[in-house]
């Protein structure tokens, strides 16, 4: 039934199918989209819209949040959704503060992710071997993790030298690399203010300024985790596993073993992005994670369980996060760009007939722009929701005919198939 | 009977094969002999074990007792993966394929060819297109599966199980899904590779089809080998006989019981999907009482929508379904049953049934709230236990009692609870989907024997069915459905099964009795 159901829609399938973006088309629009934020800072005056401080500080907000949707992506890829993920940073938090107090900043790092692959190891016992259902299981971990948090940490750094109840002595950063010479050129290029040109150099500025060599791993993980899942036969076997267990056991592929590596790299993927969180804020500290591992996994669902999605959903976060902190101004000049990115999504999802959605999309970014237009400010109070808002606005709308794995959450029996 | 083969021919041999689970013995003592270079067919009806053999074979199950020989060596599959490297391919009868994933990847998991610790996709696809190209298989490496039709499905499985080098290929009932020309495709590569030299093991209920394809014949009655036989020694109906120990039911509808007066009409129906895309377009027929309007078509080309449509399970986008007389286009479910509509649905298990409740509280299921089994707004508990063993009496439902559940039952069984079900003195149309899918033959028959008095009695009766044998026969008159509109009607008393084919493909045009509506 299910073999021959999705036969006949073949026809259909073959013209919905996206077409192909050229790395070509990706700079032609990413240039776009610079273009359009530099008009609104032109506009607005509010030149930390694309300030390299900006930029540096959304590609340091981004990490954890790639990192969670990291740690998504491969559960969810092998069949197992993991929404531990926020428990599991907390871990990762907590092993940084550890280990980083006492032994440096990458013991820290090296302590967060392996607790943090403990959490994954539990929710892959739970789900796997016990056939607990997924969210139950997850759920648990994000209960458990908090509260063993903050009973080991009054355990171990009440008593320690600058370490309270619900924080940990301070944590040395990991070294911070700069691009030689390429930054100072760029800065003296971002100062003259010049329509787009000044902005390109901004962004490569923030880039190549003052970058925490953990985001350069986070980097280079985003980047093996693709090859590895796509390139591989290791990552085939473990995607076969959460589109099609059973056909995957059929051919003597061990399920389970698949499924548990992939949550236990979940889990330490979900670590590491705390320990990132501990470090660069110099210590462990009880509801630091403050939500990331969730809006993680919500970047990889809507980056549609590929690396590359969930990247640009973890960097749009971390720019309006960026945003938020750098003050009400920025803020302001954001509900433009949001009321812009809006209206331009409407035209988009009009295109494709989606009308609904489209009309959706018009009435917030013309309500947007209207506040944008009757205020001077944002008011503080909502000024902290904002990348919450934005992220949630911008991803919901795009982001249409999402293809999860087709046995994601489900639970695997040895056996039971055919 | 045959020579016996010597002992180098033989590819697989099988001795008292024994095989229980929890209540029933589903192999018994089986033997079975199949020679190198042969396609071997092993039929039976439902339920007759030959999944569970072919399970033993690909490790897939341990038997209880009973040895295994293959190629002259015993052996003793502890996982499907011991199979495969003795040579041994299956190709499931639901298809084992990752929609999402390309033709290649599906087909080297879990063998893949490496380069320097990466998949040597240059290599794997220069295989598979070798033997596509020997085998006649028209493999393309680099479509997704979801893009595949059925047939182009089962070429990726057998291509899958031939990539792995293997030299005995169990085809379990390969044809169940496919339309007559994809049947005839199959069997054109079946003798290209018995012609290379391999063995098949295939498996089936359609006899004719084992007639035409088969050397050798194995059948299986009640989890034991009953005959061993080959094509030229046996009629079909000899076969059958020997497959149920009696005469295989026939599906034929007796006098013309049509009478003029319009039941269900459907006019310009239309369903879309979430997604905006047209699924049903343009759908009008009448069915009058006493009549049995036959919907073929391959499945997933809206079928199972229209029957939702009819139901009210499914929002329809446009168009009308009126019940004598009434129009019910916006009623709901419940109060389209309430008026008469019956409806068996395709699957008993997720639509059906409550698989953990009691028979009775089954009986009730649909019925909940008009008597017998309600009173006001409580259930008559009383008069529902006694209706429902009415049912169990009247329609043969083999079953300990009433308060046993229904996953207790077997499959016919179920299915003949839910025929009782539905057949109350109020229906008026009757919405059948794949009414005997599933069942064994004696079922079979008694739901046929229940469909025909439900005409008799007058019903409108919408039979949806992937057994174009099942419709030509129950059916008075017959429509194609193709990508969600009907696209031909035939005379069932006239037309054949490949110009049903033909018009369920969309290949050419539907020449013949019917011709395009």
């Amino acid at each position: 039934m299910s073999a021959t159901g999705t036969a006949v829609c073949a026809g259909t399938v073959l013209r919905a199918r996206r077409q192909r973006i050229s790395p070509l088309g990706y700079t032609g629009i990413g240039l776009a989209v610079l273009a359009a934020v530099s008009a609104v800072r032109v506009a607005t005056g509010a030149s930390d819209l694309t300030s390299s401080g900006t930029v540096g500080a959304a590609l340091a907000a981004a990490v954890p949040i790639a990192l969670a949707g990291l740690g998504g992506l491969w559960s969810e890829r092998a069949g197992v959704v993991n929404i531990g993920l926020e428990g599991q940073m907390v871990l990762g938090t907590l092993g940084a503060g550890w280990a980083g107090y006492q032994y440096g900043p990458w013991a820290g790092v090296l302590m967060g992710l392996l607790l943090g692959a403990l959490g994954g190891l539990v929710h892959a016992v739970a789900t796997v071997t016990f056939g607990v259902d997924h969210i139950i299981s997850g759920v648990a971990v994000n209960l458990v993790a908090p509260g063993l948090g903050l009973f080991l940490a009054k355990l171990v750094f009440r008593n320690a030298p600058g370490g309270g109840q619900k924080q940990s002595p301070p944590v040395r950063d990991v070294r911070h690399l700069t691009a030689p010479y390429l930054t100072s050129w760029l800065g003296s290029l971002e100062r003259r203010q010049w329509f787009l040109v000044s902005d390109l150099a901004a962004v490569l500025r923030g880039l190549t300024f003052q970058i925490s060599t953990l985001t350069i791993v986070a980097v280079l993980l985003l980047v093996a985790t693709f090859v590895v899942l796509w390139w591989t036969p290791f990552g085939l076997r473990l995607r076969s596993c959460g589109e099609a267990p059973y056909a995957a056991e059929s051919l003597g592929v061990n399920v389970r073993r698949y499924k548990y590596a992939a949550v236990i790299v979940s889990g330490a993927m979900a670590g590491l992005g705390g320990a990132f969180l501990a470090v660069s804020s110099g210590q462990f500290r009880d509801g630091q994670t403050g939500g990331r591992g969730f809006i993680g996994l919500a970047s990889m669902i809507f980056g549609n369980w590929r690396p590359g999605g969930l990247a640009m959903g973890a960097g749009l976060f971390g720019y309006t996060d960026a945003m938020q902190l750098r003050g009400s101004d920025a803020v302001h000049a954001l509900l433009l760009l949001l009321g812009i990115a809006l209206l331009v999504l409407t035209v988009i999802q009009a295109r494709a007939g989606r009308v609904v959605l489209a009309a959706v999309a018009g009435v917030l970014g013309a309500a947007f722009v209207l506040w944008f237009a009757a205020t001077d400010e944002v008011p503080p109070e909502l000024v902290g929701a904002t990348p919450y808002v934005v992220t949630l606005l911008v991803l919901a709308l795009a982001s249409q005919r999402l293809r999860m794995p087709k046995a994601d959450g489900q639970i695997y029996r040895k056996g039971d198939g055919g | 009977m045959r020579r016996p083969p010597e002992q180098a021919d033989i590819a697989i041999a099988l001795h008292g094969i024994t095989k229980r689970f929890p209540g029933v013995v589903a192999n018994s003592d089986v033997d079975l002999t199949i020679r190198r270079g042969t396609v071997h067919a092993i039929v039976g009806e439902n339920g007759a074990g030959k999944s569970t053999l072919m399970k033993i074979l690909y490790g897939m199950l341990k038997p209880d007792e009973g040895t295994i020989t293959v190629d002259g060596r015993t052996a003793t599959f502890g996982s499907p993966a011991a199979a495969i490297a003795a040579g041994i391919g299956m190709v499931h009868q639901h298809f084992m394929l990752a929609d999402n994933l390309s033709v290649l990847e599906n087909v080297v998991l879990g063998g893949e060819p490496r380069q320097r610790g990466g998949l040597d996709f240059r290599a794997a696809r220069a295989r598979i297109e070798q033997i596509s190209a020997t085998y006649g298989l028209q493999v393309e490496p680099d479509r997704l599966v979801e893009e595949l039709g059925v047939g182009e499905r089962q070429r990726v499985e057998i291509c899958k199980v031939l990539y792995r080098g293997a030299r005995i290929l169990i085809l379990d009932e390969p044809t169940a899904v496919l339309v007559p020309q994809e049947v005839d495709e199959l069997f054109g590569n079946l003798r290209d590779l018995k012609a290379e030299g391999l063995t098949i093991l295939f498996i089936s209920h359609k006899l004719d089809e084992v007639l035409a394809v088969a050397d050798e014949i194995t059948v299986i009655r009640r989890g034991s080998t009953v005959a061993s036989v080959t094509p030229h020694e046996v009629t079909a109906p000899q076969l059958a006989e020997l497959m149920v120990g009696s005469a295989l039911p026939v599906p034929e509808l007796r006098e013309s019981t049509v009478t003029d007066r319009p039941v269900l009409e459907v006019s310009d129906l239309a369903v879309t999907d979430p997604d905006g895309r047209h699924v049903l377009s343009a759908i009008s027929f009448t069915i009058h009482a006493g009549e049995v309007l036959g919907i073929a078509g391959v499945e997933g080309n809206g079928q199972a929508e229209l029957v939702d449509a009819l139901m009210g399970v499914r929002p329809i986008s446009s168009g009308t379904v009126a019940l004598s007389g009434h129009d019910i286009t916006r009623s709901s479910t419940r109060s389209r049953r309430e008026a008469g509509m019956a409806y068996i649905p395709e699957d008993r298990h997720r639509q059906g049934l409550l698989l953990e409740a009691s028979i009775w509280e089954n009986r009730v299921l649909g019925h909940q709230t008009v008597a017998p089994s309600a009173r006001g707004l409580l259930l008559n508990r009383r008069a529902a236990r006694a209706d429902t063993q009415r049912i169990v009496r009247e329609y043969d439902v083999r079953t300990p009692g009433i308060d046993v559940v229904a996953s207790a039952l077997s499959g016919g069984n179920q299915q003949k609870l839910i025929v009782g079900r539905e057949m109350t003195g109020r229906s008026v149309a009757l919405i059948a989907a794949h009414p005997t899918r599933g069942v064994d033959v004696g079922a079979q028959a008694a739901i046929w024997e229940h469909m025909r008095a439900a005409r008799r009695a007058g019903l409108a009766v919408l039979l949806v069915s992937a057994d174009l044998e099942e419709l030509i026969g129950m059916s008075d008159s017959l429509a194609v459905i193709l990508r969600g509109r009907l696209v031909a009607r035939f005379d069932p008393k006239t037309v054949k099964p490949e110009q049903l084919g033909s018009a369920m493909t969309g290949a050419g045009a539907s020449a013949g009795a019917g011709g395009a509506v």
